[in-house]
């Protein structure tokens, strides 16, 4: 973005004052939950969407790149933790980190898919994810639990897998909130708009590339690792499933990808309004998913955020 | 060993054709409106569904069932391109918006024949007589045999479109430049529109071939096939219909060699590493044009 060049450290003030509200206010609330004895599995998963969209909006809205298998680091991360856990008698909240390490790992092998582009990269992403579940399948039973998954067996103590999330997700917004405004968001921007320009003005394409993937994968894999510590139990089919990137994808760009807010707010929206659908319309769930989605991308293409940038574009000064 | 490779090459071949028909039609679509036709084994199932509702209250067979399936979901197919492109022309990024809305339409469709056919496995309770036939050392089922010389000839007659009729002509000038067939006077939007009735058509008599080829299908199985049509298209080049004939085949060679050397489970590990690698050498497929942007 021009203006970004010209921002002049008055207006960045402001901007990140109204963000940082808007997070406290988001955090306390949040935090709040199993205090108050609110529904604590919807503030979990809102938290685990918000997470996952803010992973994804850092490659796919700062670099351009559309991760098709994100689920693969969600799934890794689900399983690392998940295998550190029950094998090896690592602490849950070791493991998950550890989960965190792999995911990061794991992006690291898929590293050369970042030479490729649009459509090829989705698609080739995508064939990696499945290709993860399957080796996880086709691992000895005793090492991943084959195609039933693991039980991890732990006692269970929501409230603190609510607080682990509620850190992570914190961690992620944080991120993202520096990436924004560092060298290195900035670089990736640019790097979007036209790669070989920005290769011309110095900057280290590959590198900074590597940097957003690896950022990316990490909240994937914590966020994975924690949905298994939540729910104790977990299996190939679900940690690697294409609803779960769907729905990554969907929320980060009801918000409006490329804004840190975006995502945050498109995870809100989207995990409320998917509830509804779920309660009122039990069989019809899918179906009413699958419209919605239809009708986002067809009438709010930029999400919600996007489309208040694009109608006012003052306020872009305002949101971060 | 001997017969159990050549079965594997045999019944490669076979599935490979179908699998060359899937990647045909969703080439289709992405060549002339770049749209990624995420529904794609959606509508297959929905087929293949078709298919069976037809044999079990009409007793209809499946080969009289074919062009019916293909008609009907040519009007579906219409009538979708008329409700999302007008609005998909004009997205800040088409390829990814195209796949999203095609994504929903997966889900709906996919929520829709949950709700009349349950979630139960459903296989097409018909066979040929006689059941298998012998080729050369072989014995194939005929089923497949039939459904291999069906495609064939619907890959045919296809090509015959593209390569001798005008419309067809112009189907493959707007896959190499869209801007210049509009200056020539075609109308686009009726040329689309055709593209997308034959796309989802193709994927609806695929569906047939399907139900009659494969034993059972319930209504989640259509993601598979769109990944298999994903794949093929891209190991033969985006946006070449006849390198997604060559894609089919070389997947359902690997798919069933594979499935002779290695544990079942491992075929489709085998399917993706070929797509993902080809992808590294040759970025734009097989068959695709040079790299250069």
């Amino acid at each position: 973005m021009a203006t970004d060049s010209r921002d002049d450290s008055a207006i960045a003030a402001i901007r990140n004052r109204i963000w940082f509200t808007v997070m406290a206010v988001i955090v306390a609330a949040l935090a709040l939950v199993p205090v108050l004895g609110t529904s604590l599995s919807f503030s979990f998963y809102l938290m685990l969407w918000i997470t996952m969209a803010t992973g994804l909006n850092i490659i796919a809205g700062f670099t351009g790149y559309m991760p098709l298998g994100y689920v693969a680091f969600y799934g890794i991360g689900a399983f690392a933790t998940a295998i550190l856990t029950k094998m090896f008698g690592v602490p849950v909240y070791v493991s998950i980190l550890v989960g965190g390490v792999c995911g990061v790992l794991l992006s690291l092998l898929f590293a050369p898919t970042l030479k490729l582009k649009g459509i090829y990269f989705a698609i080739v992403s995508l064939g990696l994810a499945i290709i993860c579940r399957l080796v996880i399948v086709n691992l000895p039973e005793s090492w991943a639990g084959g195609s039933y998954g693991i039980n991890l067996g732990l006692s269970i103590s929501p409230v603190v897998t609510f607080y682990y999330m509620l850190a992570v997700m914190v961690a992620a917004l944080l991120t993202i909130t520096w990436l924004a405004q560092s060298r290195l968001g900035k670089a990736l921007r640019a790097i979007r708009d036209d790669d070989q320009a920005a290769e011309v003005m110095g900057v280290n394409v590959v590198g900074t590339r590597l940097k957003a993937w690896m950022l990316s994968a990490l909240f994937g894999a914590l966020a994975g690792g924690v949905e298994a510590w939540y729910t104790n139990i977990i299996d190939p089919e679900s940690a690697f499933q294409f609803l779960v990137t769907a729905k990554t994808v969907i929320y980060a760009i009801a918000g409006g990808l490329g804004t840190v807010t975006g995502p945050v707010i498109g995870a809100i929206v989207m995990v409320w309004v998917d509830d509804l659908i779920w309660q009122r319309f039990p069989i019809f769930n899918l179906f009413l998913l699958g419209l919605a989605i239809i009708l986002l991308i067809l009438f709010l293409p930029r999400g919600i955020v996007g489309s208040i940038i694009q109608r006012k574009p003052s306020w872009r000064r305002y949101i971060l | 060993m001997t017969y159990l490779i050549l079965n594997g090459l045999a019944n490669g071949l076979i599935l490979g054709v179908i699998y060359a028909m899937i990647g045909v039609s969703l080439s289709l679509l992405y060549g002339v409106l770049q749209v990624k036709n995420f529904a794609h084994g959606e509508f297959l199932i929905a087929g293949a569904y078709f298919c069976y509702v037809l044999y079990n209250a009409f007793d209809l067979h499946p080969l009289l069932a074919l062009p019916l399936a293909f008609l009907c979901f040519m009007a579906f197919g219409w009538l979708l391109n008329n409700l999302v492109m007008p609005r998909l022309q004009r997205s800040d990024d088409p390829m990814l918006a195209s796949l999203l809305v095609m994504y929903g339409v997966s889900l709906m469709l996919a929520a829709s024949m949950l709700l009349l056919f349950e979630a139960d496995f459903r296989s097409l309770d018909f066979s040929f007589q006689p059941i298998s036939m012998k080729v050369g050392i072989l014995y194939l089922p005929t089923a497949r045999l039939v459904a291999m010389g069906v495609t064939v000839a619907i890959l045919l007659a296809l090509a015959w479109f593209l390569y001798f009729t005008l419309p067809g002509k112009a189907i493959r000038a707007s896959i190499m430049n869209r801007d210049a067939v509009q200056i020539v006077g075609v109308n686009i939007n009726r040329l689309s529109a055709a593209a997308f009735a034959l796309s989802i058509g193709l994927a609806g008599a695929s569906g047939v071939m399907v139900s009659m080829v494969f034993p059972s299908f319930n209504p989640f199985v259509g993601v598979d096939y769109t990944l298999i049509g994903f794949i093929v298209v891209v190991l033969g080049g985006l946006g070449n219909p006849m390198g997604a004939i060559l894609g089919g085949i070389i997947f359902g060679l690997a798919e069933q060699m594979s499935i002779v050397f290695l544990p079942q489970t491992m075929a489709p590990i085998i399917g993706f590493s070929i797509m993902i690698l080809v992808i590294f050498f040759r970025p734009n497929g097989l068959l695709g044009k040079a790299r250069g942007t």
